[in-house]
């Protein structure tokens, strides 16, 4: 497949670990923000081809895992008002809630096993379709990603507006990456000398938008893309940076990322969407990192429209996602991985979506 | 979950396109990249293009690994070491 097949070519690979390794002169900790290139790090191996030097930490970048279970709790309450169907996309299924034994059910799955209508759809245009369908029924989007998923909600919202669908609308649980790399450097639970940026999120939002962590934090950003090249290219570039002690935001990933980004999408998100605090599982409140429906279209906005009550809400007990999360804790590490928590029977959200950190290193053997 | 695919586009109707995605046609939204054309490869992700691939830059990537190649082979015969440093 054109833009794959070469970006996986074995002499690249061999040729950029060569240029890590003579380029390598001290240790250094980098984080890849996403989950994408974790699971791709896991993947091809990339972490045993690395020199000992460089060492890469998993960060919060997957959507589902980061979502707050008192949000899972909302949605999955939502799920069971009369006349709902609730549609979202398929790793936010088995997400589990609250560990508060609920009538209701765990996860949005359980809430389908007892009678509630929940459908897994691949876009949010299929969502469109389900309420275009079903005049009678109120269809929800349970809106989770971040700002690559969101332009696409966003577009969706307008869509239905000029369609006049009444029937449709969005729970946004969107969250924004920058707030929350910031809150991961002020805690300084982890040592970071590099991050690697998010490529998919970083087309959409530009390459200068992570200039803060050069200016502010004094340390290396590079965009990358997630075949195994685009990922060494992205390690080299740091490690470089950081040898030459130049603090610098780099693109190893050209053929997508620009620095403004997607203007278009850009306008879109900001036109349906404003930027308000969020809870993010792992991280807690982190302010100005979600996107809420703005007042001109309260009529889309699900969390609006359906007042649910949700009890307290609790972590799965013993469950370490939230360090994993945040870099300060290996899969390895939390009691549960691997004995109780397994891909088929996740306890907690970092084992649930392939992209959780916890999921990949059951795939990939690293235990 | 921010996964997003190359596909190239076979034609456009509006705001939509039917694209080639490994073989299996698809019709995606094009709504966020109006600047597409046929012929072009745009990245995918949850129905809709996000970008147009960059072509060239694709190439000058790759192009950059050939061509440093040769250079550092010419400079480890000259000065015996790496020309690494030059990758940019």
């Amino acid at each position: 497949m054109k833009y794959i097949d070469e970006f996986r070519n074995p002499d690249a690979v061999r040729r950029l670990l060569e240029w890590i390794r003579e380029r390598s002169t001290r240790p250094v900790q980098l984080m890849e923000f996403c989950g994408g290139h974790t699971h791709a790090v896991l993947k091809y191996g990339l972490r045993q081809l690395l020199p000992p030097a460089v060492r890469l930490l998993s960060g919060p970048g997957c959507p589902v895992c980061v979502t707050a279970s008192s949000d899972v709790d909302r949605a999955i309450s939502m799920a069971h008002l009369p006349g709902v169907v609730m549609s979202t996309f398929g790793d936010m299924m088995r997400v589990p809630g609250s560990s508060v034994g609920k009538a209701s059910g765990r996860s949005l799955q359980d809430a389908k096993a007892q009678g509630a209508d929940v459908r897994m759809v691949y876009s949010t245009l299929d969502a469109l379709s389900i309420s275009r369908a079903n005049p009678d029924r109120e269809v929800i989007f349970l809106g989770i990603g971040f700002e690559t998923t969101a332009p696409t909600v966003a577009a969706a919202v307008l869509q239905a507006q000029a369609e006049g669908l009444e029937n449709f609308s969005v729970l946004s649980l969107h969250k924004l990456t920058p707030p929350a790399t910031k809150t991961i450097l002020d805690a300084g639970e982890v040592q970071l000398s590099g991050i690697i940026g998010p490529g998919h999120v970083t087309t959409i939002i530009g390459s200068d938008a992570w200039e803060f962590l050069a200016l502010d934090y004094g340390i290396s950003c590079s965009i990358a893309g997630f075949e195994p090249v685009d990922i060494l290219q992205a390690i080299y570039f740091l490690v470089d940076s950081i040898e030459k002690n130049t603090p610098a935001v780099r693109n190893a990933y050209r053929r997508t990322v620009h620095a403004e980004g997607n203007l278009v999408a850009q306008r879109i998100m900001q036109r349906v969407f404003e930027v308000r605090d969020a809870e993010w599982r792992g991280l807690g409140n982190v302010p100005n990192s979600g996107l809420a429906l703005r007042d001109e279209y309260a009529t889309f906005d699900a969390s609006r429209r359906f007042a649910v009550e949700v009890g307290p809400s609790a972590e799965p007990k013993g469950c370490r996602c939230g360090e994993v999360l945040r870099g300060v804790a290996e899969p390895s590490e939390c009691p549960l991985f691997a004995r109780v928590c397994s891909p088929e029977h996740p306890i907690g959200p970092c084992m649930v979506s392939s992209e959780g950190a916890c999921a990949a290193h059951m795939q990939y053997g690293e235990a | 979950m921010c996964l997003a695919v190359p596909a190239r586009v076979l034609s456009i109707q509006g705001h939509e396109a039917e694209v080639d995605l490994s073989g299996v046609r698809r019709v995606i939204s094009v709504v966020l990249t109006p600047e597409v054309g046929v012929g072009d490869y745009v990245l995918i992700h949850s129905g809709f293009a996000i970008n147009v691939l960059d072509q060239e830059e694709a190439e000058e990537t790759l192009k950059l690994f050939r061509e440093l190649d040769e250079f550092t082979a010419t400079m480890y015969q000259q000065q015996g070491h790496s020309a690494s440093d030059e990758v940019h």
